[in-house]
């Protein structure tokens, strides 16, 4: 004689189709679960601990289970891999892959946040020091402008040894000049704290120095 | 003037030997003597082929004619070669740039210096229209309006709305160190851009409270929908 499904959880969802309440006890089953709060590492740590004191500990009484029947003994190895796993669940959370996306896209960016410095002021006599800090390294790095023809060879910066930062003196005449950066001879950077030139026509921004003194 | 701008506008396509070639029979011989004789514009051409080097030459006479600035055409177009654009991309961006110019003087006055009109054409290419350039001349309207174009158009690409950046130009030009009282509110802009969306913005309006004097100030603050996450720097 075959089983019949037992009377759970209502007596009114027994009168329908055995299809039918299979699938709402599935249906039920999978929302309580999904209910459950996500476990957290110190819950997995107690639950762990709590099996191997239950390993330690010595049989006694026969080892009859609840049913009767004899307990079958188990090595102590069982009890070990049972823990580590539990562990590795709890911890990993392998069924929660967006999680371990997140801190991958969050060490990204944090890592990449260092933002390039540069700086520009007047030393005399109408020479203009450019200064530029890269937050990478760079074999070269050059000084491009209106006032030199963009020319990438004209005027090549020199690397300080104390703090890595790139710089060059410029003699400029009063008035406007625009002018960027080249990295090793192919990307193009501005400084982001001088005022910036927008335009459409060659994609970067260019930055701009406007000497105090033009008429 | 069509004759002038008729290369402009065709670009490429209608070289101005070309067209100069075809006109020619109709000028005076005195005309035509002027116009063989007539100095070249110097630039770089070893940096563009040949066909690009006529175009472009053709482009800076015609700007020379219209009384513009050469020297930002030809900057441009140095800087187009620097940066490895195509021919065709160099030829528009200088022909735009020729364009904005006009318009920048239109705006600014003909009597207006080449380094105003640069920084006019490169504010009007920034998306700035001429009536803001027009206020911009009108507020400081004898001395120059280099450094009040420059810190606008910064301004504008940081993100502060249009009118707010031009309300606190136009406020600071006219003070007795107005120069360096723009050049500081850049300063103070970037810095605050850089911290977060509505900082620029903030950092704007407490510059020029703190800047201009109680009663003087030609507009109300300025305001947002993005409020600043934290105060800004001072």
């Amino acid at each position: 004689m075959a089983e019949r499904p037992l009377p759970f959880p209502a007596p009114d969802e027994q009168s329908g189709p055995g299809e039918e309440l299979d699938a709402r006890l599935v249906q039920r089953l999978r929302a309580a679960y999904a209910a459950l709060p996500a476990s957290t590492p110190q819950m997995a740590e107690d639950c762990a601990r709590a099996v191997l004191a239950e390993a330690a500990r010595p049989q006694v009484g026969g080892g009859r289970g609840a049913r009767g029947g004899r307990r079958l003994p188990r090595p102590q190895w069982w009890w070990g891999a049972a823990a580590a796993a539990v562990l590795v669940v709890s911890v990993v959370r392998p069924w929660r892959p967006e999680a371990s996306q997140r801190q991958a896209d969050s060490a990204f960016v944090a890592g990449s946040a260092v933002t390039l410095e540069g700086s520009t002021r007047v030393v005399g006599d109408g020479t203009v020091r450019f200064e530029l800090r890269l937050p990478a390294s760079a074999r070269e790095v050059s000084l491009v402008g209106d006032f030199n023809g963009w020319d990438e060879q004209a005027t090549p910066m020199v690397q300080r040894a104390a703090d890595g930062t790139w710089s060059a003196r410029v003699p400029l005449e009063p008035g406007r000049h625009t002018y960027a950066f080249v990295v090793d001879g192919q990307q193009w950077l501005v400084d982001p704290l001088a005022p910036q030139v927008p335009d459409a026509g060659f994609g970067p921004t260019n930055a701009v120095i406007v000497d105090g003194s033009s008429p | 003037m069509l004759l002038v701008w008729a290369p402009l506008a065709l670009g490429a396509q209608q070289r101005p030997d070309t067209l100069r070639a075809s006109v020619g029979p109709m000028l005076p011989a005195a005309a035509q003597t002027a116009l063989q004789t007539r100095a070249q514009i110097q630039f770089d051409e070893s940096r563009f082929d040949s066909l690009t080097a006529n175009t472009l030459r053709g482009l800076f006479e015609d700007a020379r004619d219209m009384g513009l600035p050469t020297r930002p055409l030809i900057n441009r177009a140095l800087e187009g070669a620097a940066r490895r654009m195509s021919s065709e991309r160099i030829l528009r961006t200088v022909r735009e740039f020729a364009a904005a110019l006009n318009a920048a003087r239109e705006s600014l006055g003909a009597t207006s210096t080449p380094d105003e009109l640069a920084a006019g054409a490169a504010a009007l290419r920034a998306g700035i229209d001429e009536a803001t350039l027009q206020s911009v001349r009108r507020s400081n309207p004898r001395g120059s309006t280099e450094i009040a174009l420059v810190v606008l158009t910064d301004l504008v690409s940081r993100g502060v709305p249009r009118p707010n950046a031009r309300d606190a130009v136009n406020a600071l030009s006219p003070l007795p160190k107005g120069d360096e009282a723009l050049l500081g509110l850049q300063s103070l802009v970037a810095k605050n851009a850089q911290r977060g969306p509505g900082m620029a913005l903030e950092a704007l309006n407490r510059y020029v409270r703190g800047t201009i004097p109680a009663g003087a100030s030609p507009s109300t603050p300025a305001t947002t929908d993005r409020k600043p996450v934290r105060p800004p720097d001072p």
